[in-house]
């Protein structure tokens, strides 16, 4: 089971870049399971077409013990399995514990072992703010983080905290850094600044997504670009971008 | 509010059931907790505390060190203690505090046995459970960890999984068991764990069969189980109930296969239901005792959480002191600790039997042990409550 997570500043594009890639890896013929880890549970929005899904937590808080998996996953686009791990009411409780018991009542109720996924992907809400958001990258959940970046200053910020928090837990045998992911926003010397981030890592950037009004179009339809444009060249972007992001694992999903 | 409690104390908890079942193996155990005072955990619950010395920490978790999660000093304390300590093993246990912050223990375990050099674990607590979940746990770590594959199987032999004060605070309750078993010709390899040092335990994938005494030598059993593929035998050897015990462990070693005659006991029909509140192993066993003796139906109440498999069918399952106080609402005679007669009927006629997991010293003075009981003894108490 290969597992990833990626992460990256608010705003910044993850959730439409995960559903993208999700969907596109679902594609190859692998079996897909995408895990928002965002307290506003919108991270599977475009793979469901308006379809609801409770999340993990609501479910936790409504019948405590007596849950079942078939209520936390949906089937999405292309058999993607989606969860929403939710969080508590905006401005009360503790997100990232949030984050942690969601994780952890997943692999109680054995989610994994249930559906058997080839790739897990975990969209994990903007920066790792405290310990709960660096659930998805502790062991046993992702073996690598994918950062996504713009060219703008406080995303670039943001992916370095990201960053550096990935390097500090290498004593922990946590998930290494996979590299950087650039969308671009159209900022003076974008790409240079983003090659420059990585290279501070000694990483790099793995995928390069342009700016295109069908990103957002796709999103209007309330779908993704997979879907909405599937032969359009933003489009092939991010199923390079998905290839790129399965290197090192099997040769036949790779680029 | 069902699970609120008015008059009961609840049972101990899990973090104290860690520090229980390790007690005596040479291990440190770490409490990750603000309290500087190990009477939380331990001074309440141990019958040990004043007469065996044993490395139990605590890490006077600061309020600075939780918000910021200052892991840091955490591992540098415990990699300073255990250099100059050398214990066998250390084991990092969680109170609420570091549960809710989400404390990566796994990771720190790892991080610790590096620097060290000596085995370190994590045992899952969070101050939130019984201790049947944290003392079962950590035996279960010690059956993966420290066991080694047997040379050989030694027949007629067994361990003794489950054994601790909280359960068996009696004075010579261990031996009691061990010579139960030697009387009738069973050879006790290990005792987890009173009386026995690691080095004990580690041979005890030699054992033919291994005895679940409590419900917390179960998980235990579970993983001798998987790893060597040794039947276990839920029950303790009490009064009459030890033979049908022995013929259950004969039938073990024959099939290989796994039973729970504590929760397989034959129903008397004579006279008032007798109902016993408790862990669920030794109070099986003791309603088993009691109908062979005096054909009296019997009924276990057990209000710890795990007990799954180890309750029969008339047996119940109940949650906080509600869930008891409507069980009992019916109950003739009550076997169990003495607190619990506080919410009895007056009508009920109760039979003292102080279990430290929920009394602690309280009752000190009038613990019975129970593989004393005779049907004597039984039987006269019975007649006169």
């Amino acid at each position: 089971m290969i597992k990833l997570a990626l992460y990256g500043k608010g705003g910044v594009g993850k959730s439409t870049t995960i559903c993208n890639v999700a969907l596109a890896m679902a594609e190859q013929g692998l079996r897909v399971m995408l895990i928002g880890c965002d307290p506003k549970a919108d991270s599977t929005l475009s793979l469901r077409r308006g379809r609801p899904l409770s999340t993990v937590l609501d479910l936790v808080r409504e019948r405590r013990g007596d849950l079942a998996l078939r209520d936390m996953v949906l089937e999405g686009s292309g058999g993607v399995l989606c969860v929403e791990a939710g969080g508590p009411t905006p401005g009360m409780g503790c997100a990232g514990r949030g984050i942690i018991t969601a994780l952890e009542t997943l692999a109680e109720k054995g989610a994994f072992s249930v559906y058997r996924p080839d790739v897990v992907l975990y969209d994990v809400l903007g920066d790792v703010v405290c310990g709960g958001f660096s659930m998805p990258m502790r062991t046993g959940h992702a073996d690598r983080v994918y950062v996504l970046t713009s060219g703008e200053n406080m995303s670039i910020y943001a992916a370095g905290n990201i960053a550096m928090a990935v390097e500090r837990f290498q004593g922990r045998n946590y998930a290494t850094l996979g590299g950087f992911i650039l969308n671009r926003r159209g900022v003076k010397n974008e790409d240079e600044k983003v090659e420059e981030l990585a290279r501070s890592f000694h990483s790099s950037i793995v995928g390069r997504l342009d700016r295109s009004e069908l990103v957002q179009e796709a999103e209007e339809r309330g779908m993704t670009l997979l879907e909405a444009f599937p032969d359009e060249q933003v489009t092939e972007e991010y199923r390079c971008l998905a290839r790129s992001m399965l290197s090192g694992y099997a040769e036949e999903w790779s680029c | 509010m069902r699970r609120s409690h008015r008059i009961l104390p609840v049972y101990t908890a899990d973090v104290s059931g860690v520090c229980s079942a390790l007690y005596e193996l040479g291990g440190m155990v770490v409490i990750h907790d603000p309290s500087g005072c190990n009477s939380t955990y331990n001074t309440h619950d141990e019958t040990r505390w004043y007469r065996q010395d044993s490395l139990i920490f605590i890490s006077g978790l600061s309020e600075i060190d939780a918000i910021l999660g200052n892991d840091e000093k955490f591992v540098a304390d415990i990699v300073s203690a255990a250099r100059e300590l050398r214990p066998r093993f250390i084991a990092l246990v969680r109170s609420p505090i570091p549960y809710m912050n989400g404390t990566d223990f796994p990771a720190l375990a790892r991080l610790i046995e590096a620097q060290t050099g000596i085995p370190a674990f994590f045992v899952l607590t969070s101050g939130m459970h019984d201790y049947v979940c944290g003392a079962g746990d950590a035996l279960a770590e010690l059956a993966w960890r420290f066991v080694r594959p047997p040379e050989r199987v030694r027949p007629r032999s067994v361990n003794l999984l489950g054994v601790t004060p909280l359960d068996f605070a009696a004075e010579g309750s261990a031996e009691a068991m061990r010579r139960a078993l030697e009387e009738r010709g069973w050879q006790v390899r290990s005792c987890w764990a009173m009386g026995d040092d690691l080095d004990a335990l580690a041979c005890s994938g030699e054992a033919q069969v291994n005895l679940v005494v409590s419900a917390v030598g179960l998980p235990a059993a579970q993983v001798l189980r998987e790893r060597f593929g040794t039947p276990w035998v839920a029950g303790a050897p009490i009064g009459a109930f030890a033979d049908e015990l022995c013929a259950a462990l004969e039938c073990a070693a024959e099939t290989g296969a796994c039973s729970a005659p504590c929760a397989r006991r034959v129903q008397g029909r004579s006279g008032p239901v007798v109902t016993l509140v408790g862990e669920p192993v030794s109070m099986g066993s003791l309603a088993a005792a009691l109908s062979l003796w005096f054909d009296c139906p019997t009924r276990v109440l057990c209000p710890l959480e795990r007990h799954e498999g180890l309750l029969a069918p008339s047996d119940c399952a109940v949650r906080g002191e509600e869930g008891v106080e409507n069980a009992l609402k019916d109950a003739e005679i009550v076997v169990a600790d003495p607190m619990y007669r506080y919410i009895c009927p007056e009508t009920v006629r109760f039979f003292e039997l102080p279990h430290w997991a929920m009394s602690g010293r309280c009752y000190q003075k009038r613990l019975r042990s129970l593989f004393a009981l005779t049907e004597e003894q039984c039987g006269t108490i019975l007649r006169k409550i």
